[in-house]
């Protein structure tokens, strides 16, 4: 038995590295046959420092677009006695600061000048939590979520009053805004929590490529895609909006599963991402699909069939990043997922599915919601307008 | 592609001419976003780009800044300017017994033809020598920029939080002018 | 007894150290058992297995000759036994009985076997299908296989057990 499994383990060891050998050759002959000039080859990589995403527009940035690799998730709580008139100050001098970095262009009064010029596709996405309308005097289009039996959630890492979503293809970039925006947001509000995140980064693997989570899996294969994003996340006004969980990966206990046992928990190939009904990542999973034996291939219980959604209108857009702190003194890591999704409802949309996975998943077993907060995302606004004029103004 | 180009301008600009500086005001229009409080002034005169003013306590001094630019064929002096918010002077830093100062600009800012002039913090600048009210983080405040020939420059410009070279304000020490560097905190 | 805690020992160690997984729900036995020829139609399944089970993910599937889903209640779970009610009495011919189970340490274990009820012709001899994908516990021809191991071996593997288990994560 030793020998069998270990002449099986060779064997994917053997053909990890025959792709790796075809890689290597791939490679090989496309520098045979086109030589790049190195000085093309820098200024193809290049444009990853300058590439810009629109700020204004009547949706907010950062949502649809294919997520940067790296993100801070910063939430602010605002003091008592906060009116609307200094909520409309605040996001008018937030909003100056976005339209300005996201461009490349310094903020007024930016100490740092220098880190602004490279904004490396960077996006800042405004968010909405229920505490800030009721500070203007409004009802808040949206609610904490109900407590769920899985959750775990540590208050430095649940609520908030104004969420900033930063995301860019370059660390030191978000880096710069993050500490731009906080200095200008602190006469308004409190920092909350920040969660930083990551995803690969560009020219790592082809954009249409679907992401990893610190587990292996593939993670957003369901997304809506193109024309599906509209009827699912946006609302006729340009608004939408945003759940952030901050989700531990339990990475002693899923290290010890085969995979096999990963296989069956998330309802997908770990290699592939297919659904264990099909060969392909992007297949349907089929769940009236049966093995010989009778038993259903997509398992009851496995993640992928507890989430599924058909209904277009009723999915979620996940926008998710990795966290990865530092591992504790018996080296156990601090890692996770930063869950985002948006959705043009979190009652209609997020919540079903969340209430479906917090009932049954197995996948529950190795994951564990430490954080949850939900924001409203107003529209975009243009040139000259501000975020959250059509709340606040 | 567009993006990227509008991005590699905007670097170009700033490569250029360093921090928030431009003698292109065509070019940085391009690079710059036009934010709510802009300035604009008569077509073809004076112009002042990124206007901004250091949010501060009611009767507390402070500062606002920007970037002059003249694109006429003549040079421009600004002689005063006004402010519904506060008196006003134009003030420099300069040299003097070999400590930095603060003082009033002698005979006021000259931009140059088709020249730009910077007002920023530790440079030249327009002092509010004693805001009525608090100017708040994200406030618009107008001024106008009196000019040799007599006429005006109106433009308005955000409130924002700044502690630059505000470690050891003191604003009991502050004078009209002979401030000590470490004091003058515009 | 010496010897025979030795020999189990050895057991342990091979299979140690290609099976960090080692703590595997088995089946242990079943009712109807697999292979069985009954007389009449089972009114529950009843699958026992080596450990206990997470009642929260169970699927046992009963099927007819035809691979059609014979109607069967939810599973109920006591610690290590799950029992399904058949909804109503079968017709004679062969059936199978599919399982997917999770222990509580994780591992999902998954199976199947074959009975028969009545006097079924068309079912020849039926050897027991035992249907197992990867993550399955110790299948049957490993502990035969063991008995062909020279001493020397099951000393060796004794070595690689101990230290294995110790360093097995157990969290």
């Amino acid at each position: 038995m030793t020998t069998r499994r270990h002449l099986l383990a060779g064997g994917a060891a053997v053909a990890g590295l025959g792709v790796a050998a075809g890689a290597a050759v791939v490679a090989t002959t496309g520098r045979g046959v086109a030589p790049a000039p190195v000085a093309e080859a820098d200024a193809v990589a290049l444009t990853t420092g300058t590439a810009t995403v629109p700020f204004h527009g009547p949706r907010q940035a950062g949502i649809a677009e294919d997520p940067p690799a790296h993100a801070a998730f910063v939430a602010f709580t605002l003091p008592g006695g906060t009116d609307r008139r200094a909520l409309a100050r605040m996001m008018r001098l937030l909003t100056d600061d976005v339209a300005r970095l996201t461009r490349g262009v310094p903020a007024l009064g930016d100490t740092d000048a220098t880190l602004a010029v490279l904004p490396a596709r960077l996006t800042v996405t405004f968010g909405f939590g229920p505490g800030l309308y009721r500070a203007a005097g409004l009802k808040p289009p949206i609610a904490d979520l109900p407590k769920f039996r899985i959750d775990r959630l540590e208050s430095r890492w649940s609520g908030g009053d104004l969420l900033l979503q930063i995301c860019a293809d370059d660390p030191l970039t978000v880096a710069h805004t993050q500490r731009m925006l906080i200095k200008d947001t602190r006469p308004f509000a409190a920092v909350r929590w920040v969660q930083q995140g990551f995803r690969r980064s560009p020219g790592v693997q082809a954009p249409e490529h679907t992401q990893r989570n610190v587990l292996g899996q593939m993670d957003g294969t369901a997304n809506p895609r193109g024309a599906e994003i509209d009827p699912a996340v946006w609302n006729p006004d340009g608004s939408t909006t945003l759940v952030v969980r901050r989700i531990r990966a339990e990475m002693e206990t899923w290290d010890i599963l085969a995979v096999a046992d990963k296989e069956n928990a998330v309802g997908r190939r770990l290699e592939s991402g297919a659904p264990l009904s099909g060969t392909h990542e992007r297949d349907e999973p089929d769940f009236a699909k049966l093995d010989d034996s009778g038993l259903p291939a997509m398992p009851d219980f496995s993640h992928v069939t507890r989430a599924r959604v058909t209904d277009p209108k009723l999915k979620i857009l996940r926008r998710p990043y990795n966290y990865d702190g530092a591992p504790n003194a018996a080296g156990h890591p601090d890692s996770g997922l930063i869950f985002a999704s948006y959705q043009r409802s979190i009652t209609e949309q997020y919540l079903p599915i969340q209430q479906r996975l917090a009932e049954k998943d197995l996948l529950n077993e190795w994951i564990t919601p430490i954080g949850s907060a939900v924001f409203a995302v107003p529209p975009g606004c243009a040139e000259g307008g501000w975020i959250g004029e059509q709340v606040l103004g | 592609m567009r993006n990227t180009l509008i991005a590699v301008a905007a670097l170009a600009v700033l490569g250029l001419t360093g921090c928030a500086k431009s003698d292109d005001t065509t070019t940085a229009a391009g690079g710059t976003p036009a934010p709510a409080p802009s300035a604009t002034a008569a077509a073809g005169t004076l112009t002042i780009k990124d206007p901004w003013v250091k949010a501060s306590a009611a009767g507390t001094m402070t500062a606002a800044f920007g970037t002059l630019v003249n694109d006429t064929g003549a040079d421009i002096t600004i002689t005063g300017a006004e402010s519904p918010a506060s008196p006003l002077e134009l003030h420099e830093m300069a040299m003097k017994d070999g400590k930095m100062v603060m003082q009033p600009k002698e005979g006021g800012f000259v931009i140059k033809s088709k020249g730009t002039h910077e007002l920023s913090p530790g440079g030249d600048h327009l002092m509010l020598m004693k805001p009525k009210e608090a100017i708040e983080p994200g406030d618009e405040i107008t001024f106008t920029l009196k000019l040799a020939d007599g006429s005006t420059v109106p433009f308005s410009a955000i409130a924002k939080p700044f502690a630059g070279a505000e470690e050891s304000y003191a604003p009991g020490e502050h004078g009209a002018s002979g401030m000590p560097m470490g004091s003058m905190a515009p | 007894m010496r010897r025979v805690l030795v020999a189990l020992a050895a057991v342990v160690a091979v299979l140690l150290p290609s099976s960090p997984a080692w703590a595997h729900a088995q089946l242990l036995s079943s009712a109807p058992a697999a292979g069985a020829a009954l007389a009449a139609s089972p009114a529950v399944v009843t699958l026992r297995f080596s450990e206990e089970l997470n009642p929260s993910f169970i699927t046992i599937v009963l099927s007819d000759a035809a691979q059609q889903r014979v109607p069967a209640g939810a599973p109920v779970v006591a610690a290590a036994t799950a029992t399904v009610a058949v909804d109503s009495p079968v017709e004679n011919g062969a059936y199978t009985v599919a399982y997917r189970v999770v222990s509580k340490d994780g591992h999902t274990v998954q199976g199947s076997y074959a009975f028969t009820v009545g006097s079924v012709s068309s079912v020849a001899p039926t050897p027991v299908a035992v249907a197992v994908r990867e993550s399955n516990g110790i299948p049957t021809g490993v502990l035969i296989g063991l008995g062909v191991v020279g001493a020397a071996l099951i000393g060796l593997a004794a070595y690689f057990a101990l230290t294995g288990r110790r360093r097995a994560p157990v969290e």
